[in-house]
């Protein structure tokens, strides 16, 4: 392959990252360090009064002090981005392990049903939750069935935002899950129970295991995306607690200091890149010990 | 902002080129959701063959960020006159010389030249009203005389739900405590902050969208809200009033500005004067439910004060102003510090 094909051949690869993912990125972080507007929007300059403030506040004294506020949503935010993402792993194993066993034909349907949602308007998605978890909604019934009490709201609160997140990013989780499960070679349980081992140990020795890279993959696809979720905190768990999502967009909003809301931005790209590293140095052990 | 956002920004910004072919002209609005017309725009497009779309904001915030971010494509917005002096100040607007349109000879005498824009250069007035809070009737029956059944819940606690943006929240707060609106004392907003850090865990939601369901079902007892948003669901059948506390409540006028660097100011010019004639402005009143600045057939005014008391408040009504960034930022530290 010549060297001008393999340039030219990549470029609308390479214009596309630069324009779309380098070129933002740079765009942010430069903001970041500018200078905040008195009514929003920046100065172009060089200023790191923007990350000082995620470590130190004006308090109610008028004094620069330490405040952990921002770290708090920082590790709420994390916290729960890893709740989510545990609940989808341990919803989606099975579920994926399922849709595995059965014909081709049907395989095609399951996949398919999981991926229609994807159809729908996100906000449409979570607006149905509304509904569904509002006063008199279904969620309240089927708990006034079983022997709960009437008038018990389920909006706005922490179980409401979770329900919406992990019913947004499941299905991030089941495909890659998927694919990975249906790789799995049925002889292989079968070898583990023919050498004594329980249903628990064939899960926890084999399966995991050869999953593990769907498993990592789905993991990471729900995790991001939760991190920085934003829809789901303002409708479902009702805005009482920032989130980092809500965090930047209010910065660009209502509390109108742009340089902060890129701040907090380039903080979440880090994790996000952190998370990635992490990631990508295990991948690369695992290859160096299979080699 | 979320992908969502940009798909849908990306979205709303394409659908008016589809039309452009066609249409002799066009003018891209972005408004309070639902505050204009349906059937007027509709009637303006067949009037001047001008082609109209229509994007909603539901916070002057927004508004603001928008046009700060250079380039909205939006030919009309309606911000609040706080957010209008903002807007000039910063060289957001654009110029229109609105003092020689024929919709400036519609307005009152006593919107004209007022403090946000003294010559009206800029702004012509659209609808003005009040921000203040309404109750579910089916669910609360107490009184609604004081700011002091939302600020501090007694039988409310755990049934109200605020707005998701400091501007009017804050400045219902100041009226109630009588703080004065953009003081730059801490120890004066320390005060605000502490009043609603106490109500917070009465709170269920701070959010301003979707009002009318959310207090309609009784999702809530109480919500932050406007006037005419209040009117036009209770004669919808909600059973919900709007309070009138004596502390006062918090006053707004929108006017139409057209942005820096609009691109169908022309088209926008007609649509403002549009809206401004009488019998249109009559038909924008009974369908916004607000009160209007500008001449109107009184006969064929839907609303008076005996039908729709939320429009002629009996408290008295202290309009919100532009503060200065020092005052911002003590307002911006009470919502960080209270959303935390």
């Amino acid at each position: 392959m010549s060297k001008a094909f393999r340039f030219w051949g990549l470029f609308p690869a390479w214009a596309l990252m630069v324009l779309t993912l380098i070129i933002p990125v740079f765009i942010v972080a430069a903001v970041s360090v500018s200078e905040r507007g008195a009514y929003g929007g920046f100065d172009w300059g060089f200023d790191l009064t923007a990350y000082r403030q995620i470590l130190f506040t004006l308090g109610w004294t008028d004094e620069l002090e330490f405040d952990p506020k921002y770290l708090i949503i920082i590790g709420r935010t994390l916290a729960y981005a890893t709740g989510v993402t545990l609940i989808s792993l341990i919803l989606s194993l099975p579920l994926a392990y399922w849709i595995s066993l059965q014909s081709a034909r049907m395989k095609l349907i399951l996949v398919y049903l999981v991926t229609l949602p994807f159809w729908v308007s996100m906000i449409v998605r979570v607006y149905s939750w509304l509904i569904i978890l509002g006063n008199d909604g279904l969620a309240e019934r089927i708990y006034v069935f079983f022997g709960g009490a009437d008038g018990q709201g389920f909006l706005f609160t922490w179980g409401a935002m979770l329900v919406g997140m992990v019913y947004s990013h499941i299905p991030l989780m089941i495909l890659p899950v998927y694919a990975a499960v249906e790789k799995l070679d049925p002889a292989l349980i079968e070898a583990s129970h023919d050498l004594y081992g329980s249903r628990w140990t064939a899960l926890r020795r084999v399966i995991i295991p050869l999953s593990a890279p769907g498993l990592i993959g789905g993991s990471i696809l729900v995790f991001v995306p939760s991190l920085g979720a934003v829809l789901e905190p303002m409708l479902l768990g009702g805005g009482r607690q920032l989130m980092m999502g809500t965090l930047i967009q209010n910065q660009f909003g209502g509390s109108r200091d742009w340089p902060f809301g890129a701040a907090i931005a380039m903080v979440l790209l880090t994790i996000v890149v952190l998370v990635l590293i992490v990631n990508a140095r295990r991948a690369a052990r695992q290859m160096e010990a299979s080699a | 902002m979320t992908t969502l956002k940009k798909s849908l920004l990306a979205t709303a910004m394409m659908l008016p080129m589809a039309g452009t072919a066609m249409a002799e002209g066009q003018v891209n609005i972005y408004a309070w959701s639902e505050s204009i017309s349906p059937e007027l725009i509709e009637k303006f497009t067949e009037e001047t063959g001008i082609e109209v779309t229509v994007d909603s904001y539901s916070s002057n915030e927004d508004a603001l960020t928008r046009l700060q971010a250079g380039s909205s494509g939006y030919d009309v917005i309606t911000p609040s006159q706080h957010f209008v002096k903002i807007m000039i100040d910063e060289g957001l607007l654009m110029d229109i010389d609105a003092n020689e349109m024929s919709a400036y000879d519609q307005l009152d005498e006593e919107w004209k030249g007022q403090w946000w824009d003294p010559e009206n250069d800029y702004s012509i007035p659209m609808a003005y009203g009040t921000a203040g809070f309404a109750v579910n009737r089916d669910i609360y029956d107490g009184p609604v005389d004081s700011w002091s059944v939302l600020f501090e819940p007694t039988e409310l606690a755990g049934k109200i739900a605020m707005l998701s943006y400091p501007d009017e929240v804050v400045s219902a707060a100041q009226l109630y405590l009588g703080v004065e609106y953009c003081t730059e004392e801490t120890s004066e907003m320390r005060k605000v902050y502490e009043l609603l850090d106490a109500q917070k865990s009465g709170v269920v939601a701070y959010t301003s969208d979707n009002i009318a369901n959310r207090l309609g079902s009784g999702e809530v007892a109480a919500h932050f809200w406007w006037d005419g948003q209040v009117l036009r669901n209770r004669l919808d059948g909600a059973n919900i009033e709007f309070a009138m506390p004596k502390e006062g409540l918090v006053g707004w006028l929108d006017s139409y500005v057209v942005p820096a660097g609009a691109e169908n100011v022309d088209e926008a010019k007609a649509f403002i004067n549009f809206m401004s004639e009488v019998d249109n402005a009559t038909a924008q009143a009974n369908y916004y439910a607000h009160s209007v600045p500008v001449e109107i057939n009184e006969e064929e005014s839907l609303y008076t004060p005996e039908n729709a008391p939320e429009l002629f408040p009996t408290v008295p009504v202290v309009f919100a102003q532009a503060c200065s960034p020092a005052a911002q930022d003590l307002v911006t530290r009470v919502w960080t510090d209270l959303l935390q």
